[in-house]
């Protein structure tokens, strides 16, 4: 009789024991199957499978492990009236498809009028449908924000990778390596969990993390929310990496007690037992690590066309002709060329021509706040809209007023979606145009076709929409606004 | 899916760095149905390949007539990084393309090519330069590719070898779809679902 194993187990990352409990068939060739307990799908691009599947005779194999969500091509505005509200017929017939693709396949459907309807990234936290140690896929890029949940969460292709989790309840991958960003220090004020991971993407740049999934750890994360957890591992595709995760502790657990799908009574103790045992083992060991400090971190805003094109507000728009690196330098030039921006202009002098607050980074009630307390008192010079995360957050803010001061600044008020982070619902950034967004992407055309976009904080989009220009917060009264 | 073994065919340089799954398949495209006669091969790099008034843009690689037929494309930088969407590869699929060469790409979107019988193939900077450099001083040159031998030969007949995982690239040989492959497991499948539910009953469902 042996009283302890000779070789105790290796230690173990939080990511590798979440995959080894997901395999179901490890492939010789180095991909696993890996079994999905939960499938989400928005209607962009959806219908390619759902085509797909129906020419192939297939059906739903697990349709309660599946849930329909309609964000990308919903308007903000004329909800009540409908599709027949919704006046582009292009944009009309998506949504018309997703509800009679969800219908067809037997899947629960949160469709423009339900009461929960938002960004699909929003709505499976507050529904409690992100638990800890799930596997969770969406045809969505951003699907890592649920990782905040100490889950997988992986982006899955709308046609074929949809298509054979919805045939399958399954999907093929390969594990990417485990990768850590440890990230410590004390916030200083005007400083966001959004200004964390742009200053990461700007460090390691769009494909620094391919082939990874990041654990975001660290004493700074141990102190943050899950709203501001959320915005961090949502923005992991930026920096390349298709999982982004955060160990469950305390926070995690008080955010889930009592959402409509979180486990009740006993199964919620048994719940918490096991999830109490996820996380990074002492000595486990990591493909990458990266230790960051933001205790002196300023507020970060993009000037190019790509994540990683960003740098502190007190900075200045870089010169390409100091750039050594060709391939770099081709990319900057153009770049600055497409923005409309000359070489070494100070980020602060950037006039900007519209504001937008909203989109599955940074619309949730945290991020309402902290631009309603910058907005209170004040009136926006441009014009700008807000899109709350969910119709439970739009609910929330109008409890506590929030949207009074954004009207009473001068900004749109609207429903949930995806609306203006990437327009395909129609609303559009117009050609030409300058806009300050909360938002995750300043590509080429993101907005709308040469729309010219900056990324930053809804603090420092709320300091642009008062002064016309990039702004630094940190130099602006702002009101403390209560939760 | 069609069978990728080898091609020989026209390739064409694209020296633009970071063109992401938009510009691939602009957000406009994107709410269309994509069937015969009706597919995305107008969308493909669309506003790369057309100004504002809908003319071809004359200075841009694909819009001269020696690259008509191309199937090849070499690519720069992180070409299909950003948005997930897979119209994107049923755009370069229906521009007529099988496969991309480039320093990088998106890792979303190279799954996506795998998956739709497009072949991503990364190579470094230098290959790509002598390639850029050879397709231009004869546009309308060949690139054969031997995926069996993994290799890019190009037209000046120097190899380049590159790498795929085993099982995509048996698949792509093959033209065989994923969930054929899957429903094979299908017994695996069901038991690691008891064994789950059973450990772990609060799992949340939609219902």
């Amino acid at each position: 009789m042996i009283d302890a194993p000779l070789h105790p187990a290796a230690p173990l990352t939080l990511f590798e024991k979440l995959w080894n409990s997901h395999v179901v068939v490890v492939s010789p060739h180095g991909e696993d199957l890996l079994y999905v307990d939960f499938n989400m799908i928005n209607e962009g691009g959806a219908f390619l499978a759902f085509d797909q599947l129906r020419l192939e005779g297939r059906k739903a194999r697990r349709p309660t492990q599946q849930m329909a969500v309609t964000d990308h091509y919903l308007p903000t505005i004329n909800r009540a009236a409908g599709t027949a509200g919704i006046a582009n017929p292009e944009i009309r017939r998506v949504v018309e498809m997703q509800a009679e693709n969800a219908r067809d396949f037997a899947l629960p459907h949160i469709d423009m009028h339900h009461r929960m309807q938002g960004i699909i990234h929003v709505i499976a936290p507050e529904l409690g449908i992100a638990q800890p140690g799930m596997m969770i896929t969406c045809n969505d890029s951003h699907t890592a924000t649920n990782g905040a949940f100490g889950l997988l969460a992986s982006p899955i292709g709308a046609s074929n990778q949809l298509r054979h989790v919805i045939a399958t309840q399954t999907v093929w991958m390969n594990r990417p390596k485990p990768m850590r960003i440890v990230i410590d220090g004390e916030l200083p004020d005007g400083v966001t969990p959004k200004d964390i991971i742009l200053s990461i993407i700007a460090r390691i740049g769009v494909g620094g993390a391919v082939g990874h999934a990041i654990e975001y750890a660290g004493s700074t994360i141990r102190a943050m929310s899950m709203e501001g957890r959320m915005t961090i591992c949502n923005m992991s595709v930026e920096a390349g990496a298709k999982i982004g995760l955060i160990a469950p502790d305390d926070t995690t657990f008080a955010y889930l007690a009592g959402r409509p799908k979180s486990p009740q009574g006993d199964a919620w103790d048994k719940a918490l037992a096991y999830w109490r045992t996820l996380h990074s083992d002492e000595g486990a060991v990591f493909a990458r690590e990266l230790h960051i400090d933001v205790s002196t971190l300023a507020p970060m805003v993009s000037w190019g066309t790509s994540p990683e094109d960003c740098a502190p507000i007190d900075g200045t728009v870089p010169d390409p002709a100091a750039i050594a690196d060709a391939d770099r330098r081709r990319h900057v030039e153009r770049a600055l060329e497409y923005l409309g921006l000359a070489p070494l202009t100070p980020l602060q002098q950037i006039r900007i021509d519209r504001v937008f607050i909203g989109s599955c980074t940074n619309s949730r009630i945290e991020d309402l706040r902290s631009a309603a307390a910058v907005l209170k008192g004040r009136r926006c010079v441009v014009p700008g809209m807000v899109s709350p995360g969910s119709s439970s957050v739009k609910r929330q803010a109008e409890a506590e007023g929030l949207d009074l001061i954004f009207k009473a600044a001068g900004l749109e008020w609207r429903d949930s979606g995806c609306s203006m982070c990437n327009g395909s619902n129609g609303e559009l950034v117009a050609p030409g145009e300058r806009s300050a967004s909360t938002t995750n992407r300043n590509f080429e055309g993101r907005q709308g076709r040469d729309s010219r976009t900056h990324i930053m904080s809804p603090a420092m989009v709320a300091a642009a929409a008062v002064v016309g220009h990039l702004a630094d917060v940190r130099s602006m009264a702002v009101k403390e606004i209560a939760s | 899916m069609k069978p990728f073994v080898t091609l020989t065919a026209i390739a064409a340089p694209v020296e633009i760095a970071k063109i992401d799954t938009g510009m691939i398949l602009p957000g406009r495209y994107m709410r269309r149905h994509r069937r015969p006669g009706h597919d995305y091969s107008e969308a493909f790099l669309h506003d790369l390949r057309f100004d504002e008034k809908e003319q071809p843009r004359a200075d841009f690689s694909l819009n001269q007539p020696a690259y008509q037929h191309c199937e090849i494309l070499v690519t720069d930088a992180d070409f299909g990084c950003g948005s997930s969407r897979e119209g994107a590869a049923y755009a370069v699929l229906d521009f007529g393309l099988r496969a991309l060469i480039g320093p990088s790409f998106g890792d979303i979107f190279y799954a996506n090519c795998l998956q739709n019988g497009v072949l991503p193939i990364v190579l470094p900077y230098p290959a790509i330069h002598a390639l850029w450099r050879q397709l231009r001083a004869t546009p309308g040159a060949t690139i054969t590719i031997d995926l069996p031998a993994q290799s890019v030969i190009a037209p000046d007949g120097s190899t380049f070898d590159f790498e795929i995982n085993a099982l995509r690239k048996q698949r792509l040989i093959d033209g065989v779809d994923d969930i054929d492959v899957t429903l094979g497991h299908i017994e695996a499948i069901r038991a690691f679902e008891e064994t789950r539910q059973a450990d772990m009953p609060w799992l949340p469902t939609s219902g």
